[in-house]
């Protein structure tokens, strides 16, 4: 993620937000790249929905910018027609219908009312349009709120938890939807707490903790950035490695997974320092396992997007 | 062009719950209860001397206070519930320009004060009307007049649901809101008439009263002008803080 190949990126810039003396978004830098799906993962409390809010406008940043197509959120001539967004999950009237919680959205965007029925349908809600959304289960609204971000077919979605409450089928189109819209090149922000989901969905993820990046790239890139090493001499090898920068989890008896320096230096060092390695092989984390230690997450504790 | 479709996006807002209904059975039971006095209701002499003459009957019928009073509850909902359901996100996703937004909110809102207590007050001549026969006298007041009570009330009902919105705008939480314009609507003015009696000529259902003619505290210019600077003072502060707070 260093540059953007198409026409719609989202531009991060040392993004940086306060409440008092609580800094939740600490100096945020990446960029979103068009013709892709971006995972934005964090533990609770971690800055997500705030971050979404900067880029939305909706919270204004203490330092530091964002831009969708080079151009602040609030500076868009029709941002509906640009960016879909879906960052309240319960933000409806409960006496209203879903159908006309789009209408009000469509008169408000100069959006046809026709496209009202069109996406209802594409996000398999019209049998339930006309009923008020006080009576909508957690993954209709969840629906409704998706066909709220897709009304204007924006090219940019930026989408807070929008798997939460979803059935199989409903992730499922969900996932589709995305993988779709990004295949158009079209630029999609996800952030979720279902991080086996985004395994599937993500082509990169960026993840933050206490309002700092601790990991972003391709998570391909990112799951084979660890080593797996093994050899008689753990304990030194250890040593040698921390020294190098190098951050080290025990794997087994005489195994150790090794993050932070590429495979050639680690063989280089254990050369270096007359260590026997009995293997010494690329390792492919899940993301959870990933997850769990850019961030420091104790097992059990809660992860989402808060 | 933009202008005109956020309103028609909050004039939606407005007609697609069922709020409005429940403030138009308020008004229909406030015209029932006017019939009901004419009909029943006697002075403390047993007369019916309170719709003897045409400025009795108008007085009756001077509605623009209670369309003041209606219209600023319906303003206070409708503006703090906005908050309340997080509906404003999608309203300033789709209008990132908050004032925009918000000045469209008032308009709407302002309009359906008007409508309400345009509205109220013809639900109550016609009570008046339809009731008068059940007694001795006759309906007395001229067209003028009653164009003259609708013409009031409409606006009273625009002030006072803009009054209202502006503090629901400051407030945002429905229960704090419906208290704060009770406390300006109904609390406060008596209080501040008290400790200041020059000031009682100014408050806003004395002003209401002035508009509708039976009331002669202050000119009907100056009552028309006062009345705005009521509903207007909240509506900027709102405006200048949803332009100032994060929505959250």
């Amino acid at each position: 993620m260093t540059s953007a190949t198409g026409s719609h990126p989202i531009v991060i810039e040392h993004l940086t937000k306060r409440y008092g003396e609580n800094t939740v978004v600490d100096d945020l830098s990446f960029t979103v790249q068009p013709g892709r799906v971006t995972g934005f993962l964090g533990p609770n409390g971690s800055g997500k929905s705030t971050t979404m809010k900067m880029m939305l406008g909706l919270a204004s940043a203490d330092r530091g910018r964002v831009t969708v197509s080079g151009r602040n959120y609030r500076d868009l001539d029709n941002p509906a027609h640009t960016v879909g967004a879906m960052i309240e999950s319960d933000a409806f009237h409960p006496g209203r219908s879903g159908r006309n919680h789009l209408r009000i959205l469509a008169d408000a965007t100069g959006i046809p009312q026709r496209r009202v029925a069109e996406v209802l349908g594409e996000v398999g809600l019209s049998h339930a349009a006309d009923r008020q959304v006080g009576a909508y289960s957690l993954g209709m609204r969840q629906r409704l709120g998706l066909a709220a971000a897709l009304l204007g077919e924006p090219p940019v979605l930026i989408l807070d938890e929008p798997g939460n409450g979803l059935d199989p089928e409903g992730i499922r189109t969900l996932r589709d939807r995305l993988r779709a819209q990004s295949g158009r090149g079209g630029t999609v922000l996800v952030s979720s707490h279902l991080l086996a989901e985004v395994e599937h969905l993500a082509d990169d993820v960026v993840v933050i903790n206490e309002g700092r990046i601790v990991a972003q790239g391709p998570l391909a890139e990112l799951q084979q950035a660890a080593t797996l090493v093994r050899t008689d001499n753990r304990d030194r090898l250890c040593r040698v490695l921390e020294d190098a920068g190098a951050t080290i989890e025990h794997h087994d008896s005489d195994g150790v997974v090794v993050r932070d320096i590429q495979i050639d230096e680690i063989g280089e060092q254990a050369f270096a320092a007359g260590i026997v390695l009995h293997e010494l092989s690329p390792q492919a984390g899940s993301l959870e396992e990933l997850f769990l230690n850019w961030t420091n997450t104790r097992i059990g504790q809660e992860v989402d997007a808060s | 062009m933009i202008m005109k479709r956020l309103i028609r996006s909050e004039l939606r807002k407005l007609t697609t719950t069922r709020m409005p209904w429940a403030f138009l059975a308020v008004l229909v039971v406030l015209a029932g209860i006017n019939a009901f006095a004419v009909i029943a209701g006697t002075d403390f002499d047993g007369s019916k001397a309170f719709i003897a003459t045409e400025f009795d009957q108008q007085s009756l019928m001077a509605f623009a206070a209670n369309a003041l009073a209606i219209a600023g509850l319906f303003g206070a909902i409708a503006a703090a519930r906005e908050y309340g359901h997080h509906t404003v996100v999608p309203t300033f996703l789709a209008s990132p320009r908050r004032s925009r937004a918000v000045v469209a909110q008032l308009s709407a809102i302002g309009l359906g004060g008007g409508v309400l207590g345009l509205v109220g007050a013809a639900l109550t001549v016609v009570a008046v009307a339809l009731a008068l026969p059940a007694t001795d006298f006759g309906f007395m007041v001229s067209v003028g007049n009653v164009t003259q009570i609708l013409a009031a009330s409409a606006f009273a009902g625009a002030a006072g649901a803009v009054l209202g919105a502006g503090i629901g705008l400051l407030v945002r939480n429905v229960g704090g809101t419906v208290t704060g314009a009770v406390l300006v609507l109904f609390i406060a003015p008596p209080l501040i008439a008290q400790l200041a009696t020059e000031t009682a000529s100014w408050m806003p259902s004395v002003l209401a009263t002035v508009l509708t003619g039976v009331g002669n505290e202050v000119s009907k210019p100056a009552a028309l002008v006062a009345l705005c600077v009521w509903a207007v003072v909240p509506a900027i502060a709102g405006l200048l803080a949803v332009n100032r707070r994060d929505v959250v």
